[in-house]
C-alpha cells in the first residue's frame, strides 16, 4: 500500500474502494451538506404537513377517541379508560361484523379476482376482438359503487327484479330466492354486485401480466407435447405470480373497504346478516353518535388489515423461496 | 327565485360543504335543510311562496332550501351539521328517539326560551307538555307535522272483491286470508329503510297490546319482554307465518315496497298522510286511496299510531340563529299554516287546530277524522336513539326469520336498559 493510498484510507476510513466512490460521478447525487439538509426538509415540509394533517393526526385522534365517551364533535368527551374496548369485546354484533368481513374478503378474492383471471385468460389470445371485450368488461369499474348498489338491488328485487323474472321465464322458478333477505345468501349476493364492479380492473392487470410471459415458453411446451391445462399450470400461472401477488393485495384492500354496496343494498340487514366492520363503524359513529366505540372498531380494522398484509407477505416470501 | 331551491346532488352528506353562496355585503342567506320533497316542483312552488312572504318583510334576506340527502336515522343530518358549513335550520323527521341522538351530541340548540316567549301558544297544549318530557323541561324542536300511521288501501280493488274492513283484529285476519286467496299479496312491509320498518310493526303492536301499554313500553316503564308486548310481536310474526307478509320483504326498501303497493300487487300498505304525496308523485290516482285505522279486538284501540313526525331544529353550528328563530316563528303563523293546509301538496296534520281550513284532498278529511279519535304511539319516534337501530333490525329479523319473538323482545329491552 502506498503512503498516498494509506493517507487516503486514513482520511476516508473506507479504503481504496471507498475513495473512488467518494468522488462524485457524473449523474450521481451531490453530497448533502448542512445547507442541503435544510433544503431537503424544506421540500419535504409541504408533503409532510399534508400527511400529518390528513393521516397522522386522524390516526392519533382515533386512538384518543377510543378512550373517551365522545358523542359528537360538540360534546365534551370524558376519559373512560378501556370501557369502549370492553363494550366492543362483548358486543356480538361487532364479532359478527368481523366474521362477515372475513367472509366478504374471501368472496371478493374468489369472485372478483377469480373472474378477472378467468376472463383475462379467455380473451388474451383474441386478436381482433380483444379490445372490445377488454372495454366491455372494464366498463362496470367506471360505475360508482353506490350506483352499482342501486342497480343490483333492483336486479335482486324479489317481486320485480330481473333475476327472479329470468328464472321464472326459464322455467326455473324453483331457484327463485329472496337474494337479499335470506340469511345465508345475503352477504354473497351483495358481494356479487361489489365484485361485478371490481373484476374489470383485475382482469386488465392479469392481461398485462399475460403479455409479459415469454411466448417461447409456450413453444417449448408445445414441443414437449404439453396439454392446455399443463401449459396453464406450468407456464401461465407461474408467469403471473408477480401480478397475482399485486392483484391479491389490491383485492384484500378493496375488500376491506367494502361499504357502499352493503350500505345501499341492505343497510347491514336483515338482522345484521350483512353487517361489515365498516358499516358497523358508520352505524355507531354517525347514527348512534358513539364515536368512542366506533374508534375502537377503526383500530381493530386497521390491526386486521396489518395482520393480513404481514401474513400474506410472509406466505408469499416462503412460496418465492 | 330560481335559486331558492338548491338541489344538492352530492354523493353523500359528508360531502356537504359548498352550499353557502357568496352574498353581497349586508345580505343574509338562511339555509334550511328541507322540506323533504323540495325537489318536487309543486312543493317547491309552495315553499317559494312562503319564502317570498318572509323576504318581503326583511330586505336583504334570502331563504335557500337544501334538498335533504337523508335523515337523523341514517346520520345525514348529523353529518351536515358537523360539516360546519351546515344549514341554519333543519326540518326533518323527529320524535324522541331521533331527537335524543342530536340533543345528546349537542348538535341542536335549546329553544325553551322561545316557547316561553310565545311559541307554546301556537301548538296544542298536550304537544307542548309532551315536548318538555324527555330532556328535563328543555325543548329542542318545533313540531311541523304530526304523523298518523294507518292502513292505505285501493278503493277500487276492495270494491271489486267486496272486501270491507271489519271492526276486530280477528276479522282483519279473515280479511287478509280472503285477499291472499284472491291471489293478491295482503300486506307490504318494507323494513330495509330505517323508518318505514316501524309503520306496520307499530300498528300491529298497538292494536294487539293497546296504546296505553305501548306508551308505557316506549317510555321504559314496562319492559319489551312484558307478555302483552311479546303477544304483539307474536301477532306480527304470525302475519309472516301465514304469508300475509312475505319473508322476502325483509330486503325491501321503502321505494320497492311502495312500488309493490302502487302497482296493485299488494292490497295494504301502512303509512302516514305523507303517503298521498308519494302516490301522487308516482301518478297513482289519489282519489282511489282509502285510509282506515287498523282494526283491534280491544275497545277504542283502532286508532293510528303516531307522534311528532317532523320538526324544525336550529343546529348549534347555525350561522344565523336569530334569523332562524324569526323564520320558524313566521312558519308557525296563521298565514303560513293556512297557506300550507289548503295547498294541494299538503299532507300533514298540523301542530295546532286550524279553523276554517278545508283540506285540499278528500282523503285528508278521512285522515283528520281518524286522527281526531286520538293517535297512539309509533315506537320509531319514541324509543331512545340508541335503541332505534336494534328495533329496526329486530323487525327485519322477524320478517326474515332470523330472530325469534322472545329473543327480539329481549334484544330491544337490552338496548332500552342500556339507554337508561
Amino acid at each position: 500500500m502506498t503512503s498516498e493510498a494509506a493517507a487516503g484510507k486514513n482520511r476516508s476510513g473506507m479504503g481504496a474502494r471507498g475513495l473512488t466512490h467518494a468522488t462524485p460521478a457524473a449523474g450521481a447525487a451531490p453530497p448533502v451538506g448542512e445547507h442541503g439538509q435544510s433544503q431537503v426538509w424544506l421540500f419535504l415540509a409541504p408533503a409532510f404537513a399534508v400527511y400529518a394533517v390528513f393521516t397522522l393526526l386522524p390516526i392519533v385522534w382515533t386512538v384518543v377517541l377510543s378512550f373517551t365517551d365522545s358523542g359528537g364533535f360538540n360534546t365534551t368527551a370524558r376519559f373512560t379508560g378501556l370501557e369502549n374496548y370492553e363494550a366492543v369485546a362483548t358486543d356480538p354484533i361487532a364479532w359478527r361484523a368481523l366474521w362477515q368481513t372475513i367472509l366478504w374478503l374471501v368472496y371478493h378474492l374468489v369472485l372478483a379476482g377469480g373472474l378477472g383471471l378467468f376472463l383475462a385468460l379467455a380473451i388474451a389470445r383474441l386478436r381482433r376482438t380483444q379490445v372490445m371485450f377488454r372495454t366491455l368488461f372494464f366498463l362496470p369499474h367506471l360505475v360508482s359503487l353506490g350506483v352499482v348498489g342501486v342497480i343490483w338491488a333492483n336486479i335482486y328485487d324479489p317481486y320485480f327484479g330481473l333475476l327472479n323474472s329470468v328464472l321464472d321465464n326459464l322455467h326455473l322458478g324453483f331457484l327463485k330466492q329472496g337474494w337479499l333477505s335470506d340469511s345465508l345468501l345475503v352477504l354473497f349476493s351483495v358481494n356479487v354486485a361489489s365484485s361485478w364492479q371490481g373484476f374489470g380492473l383485475y382482469m386488465l392487470l392479469f392481461l398485462a401480466g399475460l403479455q409479459n410471459i415469454d411466448t417461447t415458453l409456450y413453444d417449448a411446451a408445445d414441443v414437449d407435447g404439453a396439454s392446455s391445462f399443463q401449459k396453464l399450470r406450468y407456464v401461465t400461472l407461474p408467469g403471473l405470480r408477480e401480478v397475482t401477488t399485486f392483484v391479491v393485495s389490491l383485492a384484500l384492500i378493496n375488500g376491506l373497504k367494502g361499504f357502499a354496496t352493503v350500505f345501499v343494498m341492505t343497510n347491514g340487514g336483515p338482522f345484521y346478516r350483512s353487517e361489515l366492520i365498516t358499516t358497523y363503524i358508520y352505524r355507531l359513529a354517525f347514527q348512534a353518535q358513539q364515536h368512542g366505540r366506533a374508534a375502537v372498531l377503526c383500530i381493530l380494522l386497521s390491526l386486521f388489515a396489518i395482520t393480513i398484509t404481514i401474513v400474506f407477505n410472509r406466505w408469499r416470501r416462503r412460496i418465492d423461496q | 327565485m330560481f335559486n331558492k331551491v338548491t338541489s344538492m346532488h352530492l354523493a353523500g352528506a359528508l360531502a356537504f360543504g359548498a352550499v353557502v353562496a357568496a352574498s353581497p355585503a349586508g345580505a343574509q342567506t338562511l339555509n334550511m335543510w328541507g322540506p323533504e320533497k323540495i325537489a318536487d316542483p309543486a312543493v317547491a312552488a309552495l315553499w317559494e311562496k312562503i319564502a317570498d312572504g318572509f323576504e318581503a318583510t326583511r330586505p336583504g334576506v334570502t331563504i335557500e332550501y337544501i334538498a335533504p340527502t337523508g335523515t337523523i336515522s341514517n346520520g345525514a343530518v348529523q353529518a351536515a351539521i358537523q360539516s360546519d358549513a351546515g344549514p341554519d335550520v333543519v326540518l326533518t323527521n323527529s320524535g324522541i328517539g331521533r331527537m335524543t341522538t342530536v340533543v345528546n351530541s349537542k348538535l341542536v340548540q335549546p329553544l325553551t326560551a322561545d316557547y316561553e316567549a310565545g311559541w307554546k301558544d301556537q301548538i296544542y297544549p298536550w304537544l307542548y307538555e309532551q315536548l318538555k318530557q324527555p330532556f328535563d323541561g328543555e325543548i329542542y324542536e318545533v313540531p311541523d307535522g304530526l304523523d298518523a300511521l294507518a292502513i292505505w288501501y285501493h278503493k277500487d280493488m276492495f270494491e271489486e272483491h267486496g272486501w270491507e274492513f271489519p271492526d276486530s283484529y280477528d276479522g282483519f285476519l279473515e280479511l287478509l286470508q280472503k285477499i291472499q286467496d284472491a291471489g293478491v299479496q295482503p300486506i307490504v312491509a318494507a323494513p330495509n329503510n330505517t323508518g318505514s320498518a316501524g309503520h306496520i310493526f307499530g300498528n300491529v303492536l298497538q292494536v294487539t297490546a293497546g296504546s296505553d301499554v305501548m306508551g308505557d313500553v316506549v317510555s321504559g316503564e314496562i319492559p319489551w319482554t312484558d307478555e302483552r308486548v311479546v303477544a304483539g310481536l307474536q301477532a306480527f310474526a304470525d302475519l309472516v307465518d301465514k304469508g300475509y307478509i312475505q319473508p322476502e320483504m325483509a330486503a325491501l326498501n321503502f321505494d320497492a315496497g311502495t312500488r309493490l303497493f302502487l302497482s296493485k300487487r299488494a292490497a295494504i300498505f301502512v303509512g302516514g298522510p305523507w303517503f298521498i304525496g308519494i302516490a301522487a308523485g308516482a301518478d297513482y290516482p289519489v282519489e282511489n286511496l282509502g285510509y282506515v285505522s287498523m282494526p283491534s279486538n280491544l275497545e277504542g284501540e283502532s286508532i293510528p299510531t303516531g307522534g311528532i313526525g317532523w320538526s324544525y331544529m336550529i343546529p348549534t353550528t347555525s350561522k344565523q340563529p336569530d334569523l332562524a328563530r324569526e323564520w320558524i316563528g313566521y312558519l308557525l303563523s296563521d298565514e303560513v299554516m293556512k297557506m300550507r293546509a289548503e295547498d294541494p301538496t299538503s299532507s300533514a296534520i298540523y301542530p295546532r287546530e286550524l279553523e276554517g281550513v278545508e283540506p285540499a284532498t278528500p282523503v285528508m278529511k278521512d285522515i283528520f277524522d281518524a286522527a281526531a279519535k286520538g293517535v297512539g304511539y309509533n315506537p320509531s319516534v319514541y324509543v331512545p336513539g340508541s335503541t332505534i337501530d336494534t328495533y329496526y333490525q329486530v323487525i327485519q329479523g322477524l320478517i326474515g326469520g332470523q330472530v325469534s319473538v322472545e329473543d327480539g323482545a329481549a334484544q330491544i329491552e337490552a338496548q332500552m336498559q342500556q339507554a337508561k
